[in-house]
Formats: structure tokens, sequence, C-alpha cells
């Protein structure tokens, strides 16, 4: 029998300041609990050693403005490190599903990363992602997230990418950062129907988060057939969390993790570090190692303590009962949008940056591609926390790009190197695996 | 003048030592029904050599081992209180396994208390089991033992004529089954220890010698016979950790080292990372279950200078157990050590005999005896270079829990093979080609491990947990547990705390002497945050008397 791998990365020597909750001691108590459980020393768990991820494979999926050194520290490189060792090891056999228990975490980055927003640089799971397609050659990959916030940046990073299905259910974004995540939320048109969003009301309870659970993820899970499905497993749906209103159980958790079966988890926020992490951990390493967890509870669980309402119950069927229309008829009307849509579709985008009080401002074009996902081209600007102004221009080539678009997309990089608007062009070729940015002030290229 | 000698599986080897000289060394094959017997023959055989006083004898034994390994310790009763997590099953530790409610969490808060109807019942059911040993564990008792205390208390008071050991006197690191197998094992063998010990004492008062005597550790340190009554366990693995501690012992610098010591059957490899031993980072593993035993990493080959030649069709193979001794000394099957003898030319013991055996195997594999020997000296020094490169892979992926730690991990850089034992000389040059580094072989490479444990030094390591809002801290090794009664207590405080049970602790083992030379390994410290204040920290530090050697061991005269 395979064994489940597991990275323990708590970054003792990592924090945003000392009394951040993102900060020293968030996975101390879970180290604690694990360590005393001697749960890695069963034969059913492999544990794993950390490493540092490579510059490029943060290019793969982020413009880091102005550069990847200024974005992120040591810490970034081995967390995402981390969650490469856990892909390498399950893409190699050597483990039957992997969990990376790494901090910091990263889903709210989005593909330019100006700073830091919700405690996250970079995407660890993108950046995951991005390297399983390019080494491995993965194409289709299911993302669930399940922290309580809403996974903006990895719905950002793949809104225009029919190959990901990003499902995410959380806390109502009317209710709490990043305040997004609404139902409407559903892809660009070349892509409608693969992000599918779950709002979820203030102290839903297990059994609402797990009615979803089987009556729209499983069944889209099933119908996508991913070649890999990955949760973005935060743990602050827990009814402890300091930071959000949720009322989930980590055998809650547990029950979750046994459902989805993921491939690979990697864990995202969580800030109850004292009352819920350990639990919800223990019980995540226990669901993925198929460990029975009935003996599993927090300190201060009462069973039955949260019920839910028969009207949230209401709620989540009429949604849940939505939102599969949505992914059943999505085919349908990407066709219609590849149809009647011009040559690009435009929007524009504001991003604020809670940890950094960065305002970025975007102008997005993205090619409406009859053959493909289309490349996509972004002007952004921001004045960073040390007073520097950036106006930058980012041109994103996808995956599984065609060769019309990948010819496109390089030209018009080429184009763009004696225009004096912005300060620094980007090119993220994923064909080519080639990585450019070039100061146009100075007329200085790098290339990764 | 020193004496060292090791009990091993095969031989027992005894070095009396003195001013940087090996007087005498003497091997003798261990009988296994009567180690003590073996023991004192070579003690008395060294003392026949001895013209001074013998100031310390250091005794290295496999007897814990041998009587864990055959199951031959009393039956023996675990009680846990597992409190909540894993499923109780998967505590596969001692068929005569009893649970118990109470939950204690990781900052010692008692999250259920015990129920002492439940008690008197499983009381009830191991006195009526006829069972006389019993060992408790709790989980996070590290943190809080009251629940442990007081089933331990009840025990005393219902049947007193039973023999208790508490996980939390045993050890106080995290990890829940390790230490309730390590106590049960405790419980398991520490009459039979204590007979040992007393007879060892009695053999030793008897010869008028007033030595200091001392048993080797697994963590190739010191323990007074005295101390060790209570803590049989850290004998457990005492004879690699001899020859680690030899090996050592011989070069005295900072190179990075392989020890490989090839007896018999098999060969024991060990690490010396730039002149520190390597330790196993799950602790000794005793019958396949991890233990709180600290003990140095080694990695068992079976592969020795007695391991037999068999032919699969026609080709050689390497047998993983023994016939007998190689055919130049009087044995019936071609060995690893003929083939060597042959092939190289080495001239040991009456080497005809190697040839004619060999010959006669090559003669069925359709080959000759050159090319027989040839191939199993590739074969030889191809197996032990696989395993020595799994040891270093194991080594470098360790898992790390800092930033730091990954940045700055180094790959193993192997710069010397030190061989060690009877049928070192003639692989490990070769071996050492090979892998392109250099070797170190010494006349006394055979008696090395009875050498390493003549002249080490006492280890100690004590670790303190500090609890500031819970007001409290524990203390490894003791399960002491105190109060701060002090505001404002901060790392160095903690270190202090550490420093000062380091002293006492030594000072009742009579290391006073060591106890300039400690250092610390573990300094953590954690704010506790509630809201967006903190309310007070957590420590954990650990401070040690690492392996080393005695005072007046300044090396060896070649």
């Amino acid at each position: 029998m395979k064994k489940t791998g597991i990275l323990f990365f708590p970054a003792f020597d990592w924090a945003i300041s000392p009394t951040h909750p993102e900060r020293e001691e968030r996975l101390l108590y879970t180290r604690d609990q694990i360590f005393e459980e001697g749960i890695m020393d069963l034969p059913q768990i492999q544990e794993y050693h950390p490493r540092l991820a490579e510059p490029r494979d943060i290019a793969r999926v982020h413009f880091c403005i102005p550069d990847i050194e200024s974005q992120i520290i040591e810490a970034h490189l081995v967390a995402v490190g981390s969650a490469l060792v856990m892909a390498d090891a399950f893409m190699q056999g050597e483990v039957k599903n992997a969990f990376a228990i790494i901090r910091p975490p990263g889903h709210h980055a989005m593909t330019v990363s100006h700073g830091n927003r919700g405690f996250c640089n970079i995407n660890n799971e993108a950046i995951m992602v991005e390297y399983l397609r390019h080494k491995y050659g993965v194409k289709r990959v299911a993302i669930v997230d399940t922290d309580v916030h809403h996974g903006d940046g990895t719905q950002e990073i793949y809104y225009h990418d029919p190959d990901v299905l990003f499902i995410s259910f959380h806390q109502d974004g009317r209710t709490l950062f990043p305040g997004s995540g609404f139902m409407d939320e559903l892809g660009g048109p070349t892509a409608y129907g693969s992000t599918i969003n779950i709002p979820l009301a203030p102290k839903t309870t297990d059994s609402g988060i797990l009615y979803a659970i089987d009556n729209l993820i499983l069944p889209m899970l099933e119908d996508f057939k991913p070649d890999l499905v990955v949760n973005s497993a935060g743990q602050d749906n827990h009814y402890s969390d300091p930071l959000a209103n949720m009322a989930f159980t980590a055998k809650g958790y547990a029950t979750l993790n046994s459902k989805l079966a993921p491939d690979i988890a990697v864990l995202e926020g969580g800030y109850s570090v004292e009352t819920a992490l350990p639990y919800i951990n223990m019980g995540l390493i226990m669901a993925m190692a198929g460990i029975d967890y009935s003996n599993l509870r927090e300190p201060d669980y009462v069973p039955d303590r949260y019920k839910e309402s028969p009207r949230n119950m209401e709620y989540i069927k009429s949604m849940v009962e939505k939102q599969w229309m949505v992914y059943k008829n999505r085919e349908e009307l990407i066709a219609r949008n590849k149809q009647q849509g011009g040559e690009f579709h435009r929007y524009a985008k504001s991003i604020f940056y809670d940890t950094e009080y960065i305002h970025e401002e975007q102008n997005n074009l993205i090619r409406i591609c009859p053959n493909c996902a289309g490349y996509r081209k972004i002007d952004s600007r921001a004045q960073h926390r040390n007073g520097e102004n950036y106006r930058v221009y980012c041109i994103s080539i996808p995956a599984n790009a065609c060769p019309q678009c990948h010819e496109q997309a390089r030209q018009a990089y080429l184009d763009l190197r004696d225009n004096h608007h912005f300060e620094l062009l980007y090119l993220q070729d994923r064909i080519n695996d080639e990585f450019r940015s070039r100061d146009l002030l100075r007329d200085i290229e790098k290339v990764l | 003048m020193l004496i060292g000698i090791d009990v091993g599986g095969t031989y027992t080897d005894g070095v009396l030592f003195d001013e940087g000289a090996i007087i005498a060394a003497v091997k003798k094959p261990t009988d296994q029904l009567n180690l003590q017997n073996s023991l004192l023959e070579v003690l008395d055989e060294l003392l026949k050599s001895a013209n001074k006083a013998i100031s310390r004898i250091v005794l290295s034994t496999t007897l814990i081992t041998n009587l864990l390994a055959t199951g031959r310790g009393e039956r023996t009763a675990l009680i846990l209180i597992p409190g909540h997590g894993l499923p109780p099953q998967s505590y596969d530790i001692c068929p005569d396994t009893y649970f118990l409610k109470g939950s204690v969490d990781f900052r010692g808060n008692i999250i259920e208390p015990a129920d002492k109807n439940e008690i008197l019942e499983v009381i009830a059911q191991i006195e009526k089991s006829g069972i006389q040993r019993v060992a408790i564990a709790g989980k996070f008792s590290n943190r809080n033992n009251s629940l442990e205390k007081q089933l331990g208390q009840l025990f005393a008071e219902k049947c007193p004529d039973i023999l208790l050991v508490l996980s939390s006197e045993i050890s106080n690191k995290l990890n829940f089954p390790r230490r309730a197998a390590t106590t049960y094992y405790t419980a398991m063998i520490i009459e039979e220890w204590k007979q040992f010990a007393a007879e060892i004492d009695k053999a030793i008062k008897a010869r008028n010698l007033n030595s200091e005597v001392h048993i080797l550790k697994a963590d190739g340190g010191t323990l007074p016979l005295e101390i060790s009554r209570s803590r049989p366990c850290e004998t457990v693995f005492s004879g690699p950790a001899a020859s680690t501690m030899g090996g050592l012992a011989l070069t005295r610098d900072k190179l990075n080292s392989v020890v490989l010591d090839i007896g018999g059957t098999t060969s024991d490899i060990s690490l010396l990372i730039e002149g520190q031993p390597l330790y196993a980072s799950k602790g000794a593993n005793i019958e396949g279950k991890y233990s709180q035993i600290s003990a140095f990493a080694v990695r068992s080959a079976a592969l020795g200078g007695d391991s037999f030649i068999q032919l699969q069709g026609n080709v050689p193979l390497l047998a993983g157990y023994r016939k007998g001794p190689a055919a130049c000394f009087g044995g019936e099957a071609a060995t690893v050590t003929d083939a060597f003898n042959y092939g190289l030319k080495l001239g040991i013991g009456q080497a005809q005999f190697s040839q004619k055996k060999l010959e006669e195997l090559a003669r069925q594999a359709g080959i000759n005896a050159d090319e027989l020997s040839a191939k199993v000296i590739d074969l030889v020094v191809q197996q032990l270079q696989e395993n020595i490169e799994a040891m270093f892979k194991e080594w470098e992926n360790e898992p790390a829990y800092k930033v730091w730690e990954v940045v700055n991990k180094k790959k193993f850089s192997l710069q010397r093979i030190i061989g060690i034992g009877a049928a070192a000389p003639p692989i490990v040059p070769l071996l050492a080609k090979r892998m392109g580094v250099d070797y170190y072989l010494q006349q006394y490479s055979d008696v090395a491990n009875a050498l390493g444990a003549s002249v080490v030094r006492p280890t100690l390591a004590v670790d303190v947990h500090v609890d500031t809002p819970n007001d409290f801290y524990t203390v490894n090794p003791s399960g002491y547990k105190g109060k701060i009664n002090q505001r404002n207590f901060q790392l160095e405080d903690a270190k202090n705390l550490a420093r000062k049970y380091l002293e006492e602790i030594g000072k009742q083992r009579g290391m006073d002497s060591y106890l300039d030379q400690s250092s610390f390994y573990m300094e953590e410290q954690f704010n506790i945050i509630r809201g967006w204040d903190r309310v007070g920290k957590l420590f954990d530090v650990g401070i040690q008397i690492s392996p080393g050697f005695i005072k007046e061991f300044k090396g060896v005269a070649k």
C-alpha cells in the first residue's frame, strides 16, 4: 500500500510581524500535536524534506514588480519549494497523495504581484500547478479552495483557463476579506463555468458545507475528470477562528477531505492556532492516510452545538442547484462567446493589497481565440510602500496556447520594446518556459 | 589505567589503556547464554597486564538488546491514557494494553479527568491476570503528568507489589508512542538489568578493584552503573556506539567520515559529520518500534568477512548469514575473507585453503578462481558503497522546520572511511579507492570498539519546556514539573533553568568535572498571542554534554 506524503514546514523563523496572525507560533501547537501523536512514525506516512523553489518556478505564474527578488524572501521559496517536493513525490508515484503543511500561504496572490495581500506574496498552488504542467505534462486540474476567505488570487490566475476548474467555498464576501467570490464570478468568456464560487452565510456548519461537497463539488469533479485534484486547504472555517465567523469542525474538515480525496493538499489560512489548527491538521493527515478519525475532536468540542438552520440549508440548496446549471451549460455559453466576441475581451480591475495598503489599477486584454484559451496582456500600475510608482506591461502566454496566439504574443512583446509609457515590460512564455523582463527606461533585459 | 569491554554478538573485546597506549587487547568468543562470564573472562585476562590501579571500567553489552530481541523479558502490561486523536488500535506496542479515559493538551491543561471507577476496574483486571509489571503512559504527560501520577498512586495502594514505571519519569520529549514503547520496554527488563548490574558490582568488588564502573549508552556516552539501574533501555545498541566512538578516538579530527565496522556477518555504518557522530532522528529503533532512546544513526548491512559465497546459476552471491569462519581459518565454505585473501594475495591464515575452496566453487560456475574472487570483491565493495550512499541520502532528506535549515543545508561530502573490525583491512582500501576518498586503518582497528568504550566521557542532555501563562516548566529527564514564580521570564532565564538542572542531574551522576563542557543545542521561544497582544511565552531549551572523551585521553600512540 502506498503512503501519504507529508511535508511539514512551519517556518518557525518567519512572521509578518510578532503579533500578526501569520507569525512564528502559527504551527507550533500543530507541531506539538502531530509530534506527540507520533503520526509521522506510522507506516502509512512518509515525511519529506523541503527544498528551495527556483525563480523560474515563480516567473511561470507571476509578474513580480519590479522583480522576483524584491517581492519574496527565502521563506517563500521554501514554502513553495515544499509544495513542489510534494508534487514530485505524487507524480513519481512515491505516495498515493500528499499534504504540504507550509507557510507562508499563497491563495490571495494574483498574476501581477506588487506586494503582499491577504498575507500572500506568491501563489503556492498556481506555481505548483504550472510546474506540474511544465514538468509532467499535466493538463486538466481541479483546485478546490476550502479556506474561509475567497481564493481570489487563484481565481484570477485561472479565470481564463478552461482546463482548470477552480471551486471556492467561503464566507460571503459581503462579510469578510477579500470581499469577492460571488456567484456571478464564473470565469472569462472562453472559460465560463470553470470558476465556481459558493459564498456561504456566516455560521454555516458541517452539514451545510458537506451538503455543497456532496451535491455540487463532487458531481462537478466527476464530470470534469481532472488529471489532478488540489485542495487549497485553509482551516479557518473552524468555529474558533478569530478572523472569520463560520462553524465548521475538525471532524468536518476530515470528512471533507475523505470525500474530496485530493491528490495534493496545500495548507492555506487558519488562525485559530491553538484551538483548531492542531486538530484540523491531524484530521487532514488522518483522512488522507485512510486512518480512522472518529476519535479526533477539539478539546472544547460539544456534539450538536452548531446546528444548521433550515433557512440557511434552503439557501445552500438553491445555490447548489443554480451553480450546477451554470456548470452543466458552460460549453454552450463558451461556444456562443467565441462566436460573438471580438478579437479581444477587455476589462479593468482595481486590486487592493490589504497587508501593504497598495492600490493597483489594471487594464486587461484577453484574446478570444477559437482554438485556445487566448493570451493575456495586462497594463498595471501601482504605488509601492517605498513610494516608487510603477506602470508595467505584462504579456502572458498560457501553457495550452495555440501557435497563432503564441506568435502574436511574442510579437506584441517585441513591438513594445521601445514604448516609454511603461517602466517595465514582461513576457511570460509558458510554452517555451522563457521569462523575460525589460527595463524600458534603461534598455536592460533579463531572461530566465 | 582504563579498561573498556564490549560484549558483542560474536566476540567480546577488551582493551587495557594507559597514557595514550594500548597495554593489552583481548578478543574472545561471546557465550550468549552467559554474558557475565564472557565479560569477566576478558576482564581477568586484561587485569593480568595491569601494573597500576584501574581507575575506570566502561562496559558495553548486548544484554538488553538480546532480552528485547528474544522476547525474554517478563510479561508486562501497558496502560495508555491516549485522549483524543489517533484511534487506539494504532498503538501496537504490547499485547496486554489497557486504555483509560483522561486527556491532556499540549499546554498541559487537563481536558478530561480520569475516571476512578474505570481505573479500579483495570487494576482489578491486571491483578487477576497475574501480571507483575506495569508501564503507564499518557499523551502529553510530558506537559502534565498528574493523570499518570494519580493512576500510579492508586496502583501502589491497591497492589503494592507490582512494579510500576511512569512514562514521564522515563522521557519528557514529544512523541507519545515512542515514550510508551520506551516505558514498556523499561518495565519489561528493569529487574533483569538490576540483577546483571548487581552481579557486575559484586564481581568488581570481589577483585578489589575500587574502580568507577560505567555503562556505555547508545548515544556514545557513559552512565554510572548505579544510575543505569533505573534506565536500562539506554544501554541498547551500545556496541555500534562503541565502534563509532572508537573510530573517532583513533582519528580525533573534524573530517566528514564514515565509520565502517566490518564484522563476521554484518557491517555497521555510522557517520561523523565534521567530527560529530550523527544521531538517529527518530531515536533507537527497538524491535521495529521507535523509542525515546537517543542513539547514533547506524545502518547495518548483512555483509561481513564470514559471509559465504553462494552460486545462483553461475553468478556468485553473498549469503546474508554465517556458516562458520573463513576457509583460511578452518571453515567449510569460501567466504568474503577468502576471496580477498586469494584475490589480493594477502596470505591470511592458511591461504591455500582459501584458494582450494574458491577453485572448487569457480569450477561449478564455469570460471577460474581469479575471475570468481574478482567478482566477489567487486560485489562486496559495491554493496558497501550503496549502503553508505543510502545513508547520506537519508541524512540529506531529514525534515527541516526553519528557513535557515533549508537554506544552509549542505550535501554530505565524504572525506574518509575509517575501517574497524577484523575484516576491514583488506576491504576498506578498495572501497575508499572506488569512492575516491581517503581511508584510515590502524593496527588496533579490530578492537577499536573496546578502545572507544574505555575513553569516552559521560553524556547528558537536559531539556526544559517553559509555559509562562500557565506558570509551569517541565524537565527531561526526571519529569520534574515546577512553577516559574517570576515575572518577565525571558530566554536567558530559561537557559539558566536548563543549566541549573544539568548541573543538578550531572552531579547526581558524578559528572562534576564535565559540567563546564556543556553547550545549548536547542533554544526556541514563541510568543503566545491573544487577539493582538502578547500574553506570555513558550520556551524549549536544551543543553547537553555531547559525546566526547575523558580529559586524560589525548589520542592513541601508533
